[in-house]
């Protein structure tokens, strides 16, 4: 031991393995940062691996994990129990008028014939492990690609939204907490629908960074998920904007230490059929999409000038990219 | 038992305690990255792979070799689901410090001895924390990583106990003469 009572081996010249092994463990960090992916297939074997025995050890952790809190919370039962009762009364209130409100938005998409928002399917799953690393806040969740689970998947709970799965096993799967140094998600402030993007930095609080420089935020704006990029579904309830020393952060509204069971949303964006090329710049002009036959030219006499601008000629319509290619 | 299967078994043996520092090591990367807290992650679990790697790397550094402290890395980065490379690197660069005094180190006594790994757990935890802020380009928290290095340190007490028990009945016995 350190106390000088051990004999202490010498190794003879064993700085030249040292430096290899440094040079080897460079190379790795450079190839992780080219190929974040790389571990990931170890990781969700071992994770697999675990997967039984994680589940059997989580349940009596998180009872005792509960005595824990339960016992700091007797000294606050009464107040919280007012509290309790008082924001019940206020939610109820809020309840009713969002009945009335999803009945109006229901009327209004009908005489309106709106695009019903697509459905999203779900898939329930058990947390059974949470690591609270320095530069890494997950959980593990016992599902994985075996139930259609899919990295990029938005994860949440009966509050909101906790975060992304991030690596997905065939039994298991990770999640990437909102919270977490690596997460951006694309956001909407309302009211105003203003975009931004909500950024982690293993705080408990993530930051804002709004898209344009003259948006303003308030604190108590709500957060949504915007939907951009078509992975996660807009809407998704996220937090409210706070002060923190003169930066806007986000209070969550999911609370990723005590989520128990949760939801991963198997959302997918169907794609836009685009026109054909044929179609594209006539109806755009809003003209009637030229046919596939070619065009037949006659001659006519000359119309009398008129100050109408001209038209963009239909039957000789290009594709953008061969009018591109031609601009080039 | 004859001779030669006296010699079989020694030699087996010897061969299987030489692999005891590494082994150690991967059982505490293993055991500090279980996914499971009993605080519901308000304390994070202490770097326990550093203590067989302080211990071996002092005492028997022919057994802990750089090669060794290279595996328990790679293991380290695979369970701790961070960016790879990131604890390899920090573990291979705390070796290096601790070779270069080995003498410094060894001759610690008493709370000097965990003052001595309190120092290499603190070359650890601020090389990971300088290579996540170049690799991110971005300046991380502070806190998750001096609350990881406290509590490396005082878990270091229980870990030196338990390897030097382990030196002791497996390793000590068979160790090389200065």
């Amino acid at each position: 031991m350190a106390n000088g009572t051990w004999k202490i081996a010498r190794r003879s010249n064993a700085q030249l393995p040292l430096v290899i092994v440094m040079a080897l463990a460079v190379v790795l960090v450079l190839l992780g940062k080219a190929q974040g992916g790389l571990f990931d297939r170890a990781r969700m074997s071992m994770t697999d691996w675990m997967q039984p025995v994680l589940s059997v050890v989580h349940a009596p952790l998180v009872q005792f994990d509960r005595w824990i809190g339960s016992v700091d919370e007797l000294f606050s039962v009464y107040q919280e129990n007012l509290r309790l009762k008082d924001e019940n009364a206020r939610l109820r209130q809020w309840r009713n008028v969002a009945v009335v409100m999803q009945d109006r938005v229901a009327r209004y998409q009908s005489l309106l014939h709106a695009v019903p928002d697509p459905g999203v399917d779900s898939v329930l799953a058990r947390v059974i492990g949470r690591a609270s690393r320095p530069f890494l806040e997950t959980m593990i969740l016992d599902a994985g690609s075996s139930h259609n689970i899919k990295p990029g998947q938005a994860v949440v709970d009966a509050r909101g939204m906790i975060g992304r799965i991030y690596l997905a096993g065939s039994r298991t799967s990770w999640v990437i907490l909102l919270t977490d140094l690596n997460s951006r998600i694309p956001v909407s402030v309302s009211p105003g629908n203003r975009q931004a993007i909500m950024v982690g930095d293993n705080t408990a609080m993530p930051s804002l960074d709004t898209l344009s420089q003259i948006v303003t935020l308030r604190a108590g704006d709500q957060i949504v998920s915007s939907g951009d990029g078509g992975l996660l579904p807009p809407g998704l309830p996220i937090g409210t904007v706070v002060e923190q020393g003169g930066k806007y952060r986000v209070a969550l509204l999911a609370d990723a230490s005590s989520s128990e069971d949760v939801e991963v949303l198997a959302f997918r964006k169907p794609p836009e059929q685009l026109p054909s090329s044929l179609e594209l710049p006539a109806v755009a002009a809003g003209l009637p999409p030229a046919t596939a036959t070619p065009p037949v030219f006659t001659i006519a006499p000359e119309p009398p000038v008129t100050a109408k601008p001209a038209a963009p000629p239909a039957a000789s319509a290009t594709s953008p990219a061969d009018q591109a290619d031609e601009d080039r | 038992m004859d001779i030669a299967e006296r010699t079989g078994t020694l030699m087996s043996w010897r061969s299987f305690s030489v692999l005891v520092p590494f082994l150690c090591g991967l059982f505490a990367v293993l055991v500090s990255n279980l996914p499971l807290s009993l605080t519901n992650g308000l304390i994070p679990a202490p770097l326990l792979a550093l203590v067989p790697i302080y211990f071996w790397c002092l005492v028997r550094p022919d057994l802990m070799t750089p090669a060794a402290v290279f595996g328990i890395g790679i293991l380290q980065d695979i369970m701790a689901g961070g960016p790879p490379g990131i604890w390899t690197l920090s573990f291979v660069i705390t070796y290096a410090v601790i070779d270069r005094q080995r003498d410094a180190f060894a001759g610690l006594p008493g709370l000097g001895a965990v003052l001595g790994f309190a120092t290499a757990a603190l070359i650890a935890c601020a090389s990971a924390w300088l290579i996540i802020a170049l690799y991110y380009w971005q300046v991380p928290l502070i806190s998750p990583i001096v609350a990881e290095l406290a509590m490396t340190a005082v878990f270091y007490v229980p870990g030196a106990y338990a390897v030097g028990l382990i030196h002791r009945r497996m390793v000590g016995p068979l160790r090389s003469e200065p």
